[in-house]
């Protein structure tokens, strides 16, 4: 009889043993793909139904310090969850994307999207310090290589710069864990949590500003994120929906594992510091936004706005806001995920019928690309935090937490972010509603954006299932996710 | 402008050499109790070697995702566009030759030997398969020609997967027969670990081989 824990090793392997079938398999890998992504979603969904009760899972049977474990809490459990959404969209978009003349790009395009599914899998299961750094690389190197798929020269070229930047961030992660197991001679999480509470050393302060720098590179937090843009805008639409919505996130969410685990004793004074860096990528990456005229450079920088409030969060992560606080990041981070996948995937089928990535070419779109531009204003509204959306309880929470602190010019910095971000998203929306120019139309189905919609409509439909979220959530609020 | 950048990347990067000096001298850590952990779990890993036995056994889970990274990386790169390099030619070097004839050989005994006595000394598929792609490396500056024809790239694909497939594999059994991942019975786990070994020393190989442009 299977082991009920084995529901977290079986996430992470299916997804990687399903990658390897399709490298070998030809005409079914469609099918397969399709299979394996109905399997995963049901797994996610099972570890759903476990209601956030800690599940945990020893690798290999060695207990904790001397094997790896896995862990999966009402945290990780959303994101798993989320992930599976995302992914699940990107790959049915991929099948009709990369079709045609883009055949071949399109199998190579769906093991490493598969193998970014199990990668992402990993780090959010992961309960060891360097098994967090080792999904890191696999995501970084996979992420690296999806951005080059589009071989153009600009794509090459930022995936490249991409790489760079990334592997720099790898290496200060690689020094924090090794100063880290130095101090507390372990990598299992809760040990070193314990170890470090216990001898808060100062010279963890190095240790912590190396990974969470990393992280921050890796999460292009202002002012380090003058890769995305590039990189995410310039990728098929599938892949930037991959790299927007999960791998960005990765990064901030070992960052949260970090801040309330192995270095809690030690974040007083680096709170105000990403609550700073966050605070201006809100306001620099919405004006940037605001300013674009390509649609995807527009969905990119908006990315680097999105991810200044989870980073801003740091700050009210503190206090009588603390669960307020915890509850509007994992939310925010949820409905980022959801919305932003779905804005690059329908920003993709804009492109597509409009033979071009200026927004000014957008005219008539509201009546040719109905479904693309519906999914554009829906996810718009979840990222601009507007009920009914998952995005307006997340960012409503965080205000909260910003109220009950009395920190008043976070609160004004998150409502500027939002008047922001409502002004670049009605700016393109406003547009596909102007009367078409008598310009020869590309011919290009509603498949792509059909399937942006059904993710937009998630984000939507996430709104309607706060509280249980909350729930899930409620003992990592009040124990800081060590139970 | 050029020239500010440079020297803040230089302020930037003796201000973190200097905060890891600081931090190293003075780090307090406790009583390594792991390796004790290590030793002491050391005969029911199925190898004698306590590198070996952390890196396929107590932490194979680790070795199994890096081994992931280094499919990734051939993968990526036979996705880029080639600006197609001209096969390397015969040098036509007698030395070269020469030593290959002589290498080439020994080279293949010893990345065998290298595999098998990784349970026991320093060794393992890592180190094998470096030699084996060496090797191949040789071949082809010497005599042009290294794989066999009919192995075209389509049909290394499954050499290049078998590593992480058999790693896979192994992990799956375990689970389905109601252990935890990659939990081999002390009775089979060496086994285990030379099967896998073994894959991944031929998976490896061809994954540095097909790096080299």
């Amino acid at each position: 009889m299977i082991r009920s824990d084995a529901l977290l090793p079986i996430l992470v392997m299916l997804p990687l043993s399903l990658a390897l079938l399709l490298l070998l398999s030809g005409r079914w890998g469609r099918f397969l793909s399709l299979a394996g992504m109905v399997l995963t979603t049901a797994l996610a969904a099972l570890l759903l139904s476990h209601g956030g009760q800690p599940l945990h899972h020893a690798m290999g049977g060695w207990p904790a310090p001397l094997g790896i474990g896995l862990r999966a809490d009402g945290l990780a459990t959303l994101m798993v969850m989320m992930t599976a959404l995302v992914c699940s969209a990107a790959l049915i978009y991929g099948e009709y994307w990369f079709d045609g003349a883009k055949a071949e790009q399109g199998r190579q395009f769906r093991p490493l999207a598969w193998l970014l599914w199990a990668g992402v899998n990993a780090l959010l299961l992961a309960d060891d310090l360097f098994n967090l750094y080792v999904t890191l690389e696999l995501l970084t190197l996979l992420a690296a290589g999806l951005a080059a798929l589009m071989a153009t020269q600009a794509a090459l070229t930022a995936a490249l710069r991409y790489l760079m930047v990334a592997l720099i961030a790898s290496t200060a992660f690689l020094l924090g864990v090794a100063l880290l197991y130095g101090a507390t001679g372990t990598l299992a999480l809760e040990l070193i949590s314990i170890r470090v509470a216990a001898n808060p050393q100062p010279v963890l302060v190095v240790a912590m500003a190396l990974m969470v720098g990393g992280l921050a590179l890796k999460a292009a937090l202002f002012p380090l994120h003058g890769w995305l843009p590039p990189a995410h805008g310039g990728a098929a639409p599938p892949v930037s929906a991959l790299l927007s919505a999960l791998v960005v996130k990765a990064s901030f969410y070992v960052v949260l594992r970090l801040w309330m685990g192995p270095l809690a004793p030690l974040t007083g004074g680096v709170g105000p510091v990403l609550g700073v860096l966050g605070g201006m990528a809100i306001v620099w990456g919405g004006w940037q936004a605001l300013r674009q005229h390509n649609l995807k450079m527009v969905v990119a920088y908006s990315t680097v706005a999105q991810m200044g409030y989870l980073f801003l969060a740091f700050d009210l992560l503190q206090g009588a806001g603390y669960a307020s606080a915890l509850n509007g990041m994992v939310l925010q981070a949820v409905a980022h995920g959801l919305a932003k996948g779905a804005m690059f995937l329908a920003a993709g089928a804009l492109v597509v019928a409009a033979g071009g990535y200026r927004v000014d070419q957008l005219q008539g779109m509201a009546s040719r690309q109905p479904l693309a531009v519906t999914a554009l204003a829906v996810a718009g509204i979840s990222l601009a935090g507007m009920p009914p959306t998952a995005g307006f309880a997340g960012k409503w929470l965080l205000l909260q937490a910003a109220w009950l602190n009395g920190q008043w010019l976070w609160l004004a910095v998150m409502l500027a972010g939002s008047l922001l971000t409502a002004s670049y998203l009605l700016k393109v929306v406003a547009v596909t509603f102007l009367p078409a120019p008598v310009a020869a139309s590309v011919g290009c189905g509603q498949r792509l954006g059909g399937v942006a919609l059904m993710l937009a409509l998630l984000a939507l439909l996430a709104g309607f299932a706060v509280m249980p979220m909350l729930q899930l959530l409620a003992p990592v609020a009040t124990t800081g996710g060590w139970l | 402008m050029r020239v500010v950048a440079h020297r803040l990347i230089v302020a930037g990067c003796t201000v973190v050499g200097l905060a890891l000096v600081y931090a190293v001298v003075n780090v307090q850590g406790p009583a390594p109790d792991l390796a004790l952990a290590v030793s002491g779990a050391l005969a029911e890993s199925g190898v004698s070697h306590p590198v070996t036995a952390v890196l396929l056994n107590f932490r194979a889970y680790d070795t199994l995702l890096e081994v992931a990274v280094m499919l990734v990386a051939p993968l990526v790169a036979a996705a880029l566009p080639t600006t197609a390099p001209a096969p390397a030619k015969p040098t036509n070097d007698p030395v070269l030759q020469a030593l290959a004839a002589v290498a080439v050989p020994l080279a293949l005994l010893l990345a065998i030997y290298l595999l098998l006595i990784g349970a026991s000394r320093s060794g393992g598929a890592f180190h094998a398969a470096a030699v084996l792609a060496g090797a191949l490396v040789l071949l082809q500056l010497a005599t042009g020609r290294s794989l066999p024809a009919w192995l075209t790239p389509t049909r290394q694909q499954p050499l290049l997967i078998l590593g992480l497939a058999l790693f896979c594999a192994v992990g799956w059994l375990s689970l389905l027969l109601g252990g935890y991942f990659l939990g081999y019975p002390p009775a089979w786990a060496g086994v285990m670990i030379l099967v896998i070994e073994s894959g991944l020393t031929l998976s490896l190989a061809l994954a540095l081989w097909r790096l080299m442009p």
